[in-house]
């Protein structure tokens, strides 16, 4: 369950696009990323600092105000890695590829320390090209679902579960990082890309503001300092620096197709979302047994059946 | 009361030529499956028309399509409003033919189901644009607190439409209208038994005063 509304808690399967207009069954439109597969990679600092990772993720997924987050954690990031031995990727970009972050991350352990034992023993850059596609490690979320100040503390109950179970796990790794490379090439990488545009997001700040202060999850970007004011790289979570990103009006269309209002589940049997339902512009006036349905746009209201 | 009369048809001529271009308030009746809102509709527009709007059955789902019966006029303390009822399919989150294969055959009982869910698509489809005020109907013998009827009274106030809602079904043993105010106090709860004809003057008395 990569993504998770923060508001009614639905989750939504990898390289999903529901969320692209809003949580289905709630309407909200914040989300956090917690993959299954990261818990091996949380330790220590390196869990730290996925957790700013994914903090300004989130923010940058609800809302672009909190560009001072994004860039603070961005900096953050590119500290570490610089403090490494990747100093001639680091400081090139701004707008660039995160997946040169990650991927030179590894190089170097000096950030690592307080996991270095993990951090040596890992694969470092299977670990860390599968890391954009976990960037968030799931028991960093799930500890930190109520504490505001979860970004200046790292998470150490997954810090400590991840040790426990970094052993079993650590032969996976490797393994699991082809898939999800494969996986981030094609439809993952345009979900991510359109999920973090600010194109794609309300415009409306102030509301953004309310709801996150209101929803406690929420709050740490607001609660950041935002006086940084380098300008957040719209692209940085996917790490996808492809050139060939759809459009959100692409996007959208396509989710849109896929998204079903009404789920057939067998011919006579049907789950249908209400939400969806009502923020359709058209309805169906006709299902087909196919699996197909027949929908209308309607000017006003006709009572032409009658 | 010649003044009265007068006063009162030159306020109709005032009204009517601000609102002789707009159609009445068209009047939602949403609520769950099996609730009464067919029952209530027949009620209202019998009541006040003579017609009938449209079948009532115990099996669920019978009412498909949205029906409307239009310019109804309901009187109440010298006050008429006018308003077209829109009787809605029941709204639901599952629709399933075995529901109904008690009743018919199966490929009737199908087609009922794939018609029901048409029904609920159109119903919420209205539901956003094309009504004015939702009576909401509720069976006062069933819980109030489902996942639909939350939804849809979360809807309705998100659009500040005003709603009142029925708490149908008194002539039933089980029936509880507290459980019903209890589980929104923030609206008017009308007990009634459309089917029964109870409590029908305090019903006209809140849909001339909520939708007048």
């Amino acid at each position: 369950m990569p993504h998770q509304c923060t508001n009614c808690d639905r989750t939504f399967p990898d390289g999903s696009k529901e969320m692209l207009s809003g949580c289905p069954d709630c309407g909200g439109n914040k989300f956090q990323f917690a993959p299954a597969s990261a818990m091996s990679e949380a330790g220590g600092r390196e869990a730290e600092s996925s957790g700013r990772e994914r903090q300004s993720i989130m923010a940058e997924e609800s809302d672009d105000e909190n560009n001072g987050t994004v860039s603070r954690a961005t900096e953050t990031v590119r500290d570490w890695v610089s403090s490494s031995s990747s100093k001639s990727k680091t400081d090139t970009d701004t707008n660039s590829p995160d997946t040169n972050r990650y991927r030179s991350w590894p190089d170097g352990d000096g950030p690592v320390s307080s996991s270095s034992a993990e951090a040596g023993d890992a694969d470092d850059s299977t670990t860390f090209e599968e890391w954009p596609d976990t960037a968030r490690p799931p028991a960093d979320r799930s500890g930190s679902e109520s504490e505001p100040s979860r970004e200046e503390t790292p998470p150490q109950p997954s810090s400590s579960d991840a040790t426990a179970e970094g052993g079993s796990e650590r032969a996976s790794p490797p393994r699991r990082s082809a898939t999800i490379e494969d996986d981030e090439d094609t439809a993952q990488a345009d979900a991510r890309s359109a999920v973090v545009s600010p194109d794609d997001l309300p415009p409306s700040v102030s509301e953004s503001s309310d709801t996150g202060s209101e929803g406690g999850t929420e709050s740490v970007p607001d609660t950041e300092p935002t006086t940084d004011t380098t300008p957040p790289d719209h692209g940085r979570v996917v790490s996808e620096p492809s050139g060939d990103r759809p459009s959100l009006d692409e996007l959208r269309e396509e989710l849109n197709d896929q998204f079903e209002s009404i789920k057939i589940v067998n011919p006579g049997q049907y789950e249908l979302n209400l939400m969806e339902l009502y923020d359709r512009e058209e309805y169906i006036v006709s299902l087909q047994e196919d699996g197909r349905y027949v929908i209308d746009v309607p000017d006003s209201w006709r009572d032409s059946d009658d | 009361m010649g003044l009265f009369t007068e006063l009162k048809d030159s306020i109709s001529r005032v009204t009517d030529r601000l609102f002789s271009e707009q159609e009445p308030k068209r009047i939602g009746i949403y609520g769950p499956p099996n609730a009464g809102k067919t029952t209530l509709a027949n009620r209202i527009a019998r009541d006040w028309t003579g017609d009938a709007v449209g079948a009532e059955s115990h099996i669920p789902h019978e009412t498909r399509r949205a029906r409307r019966k239009e310019d109804v006029e309901i009187e109440r303390n010298g006050k008429t409003v006018t308003i077209d009822i829109v009787d809605t399919p029941g709204v639901t989150t599952k629709v399933d033919y075995e529901e109904f294969t008690d009743e018919m055959d199966k490929d009737d009982a199908v087609r009922r189901s794939r018609e029901a869910t048409e029904g609920v698509a159109e119903a919420m489809h209205w539901l956003r644009e094309d009504v004015d005020g939702v009576i909401y109907v509720l069976d006062s013998a069933e819980d109030p607190i489902t996942q639909v009827n939350t939804m849809l009274i979360g809807i309705i106030e998100s659009r500040d439409l005003p709603v009142l809602i029925f708490a149908n079904k008194i002539d039933l043993d089980d029936s509880s209208v507290k459980r019903i105010e209890d589980a929104f106090p923030q609206h008017k709860t009308v007990p009634l038994s459309a089917k029964e004809g109870e409590n029908m003057d305090e019903v006209y008395e809140n849909i001339a005063e909520y939708f007048g």
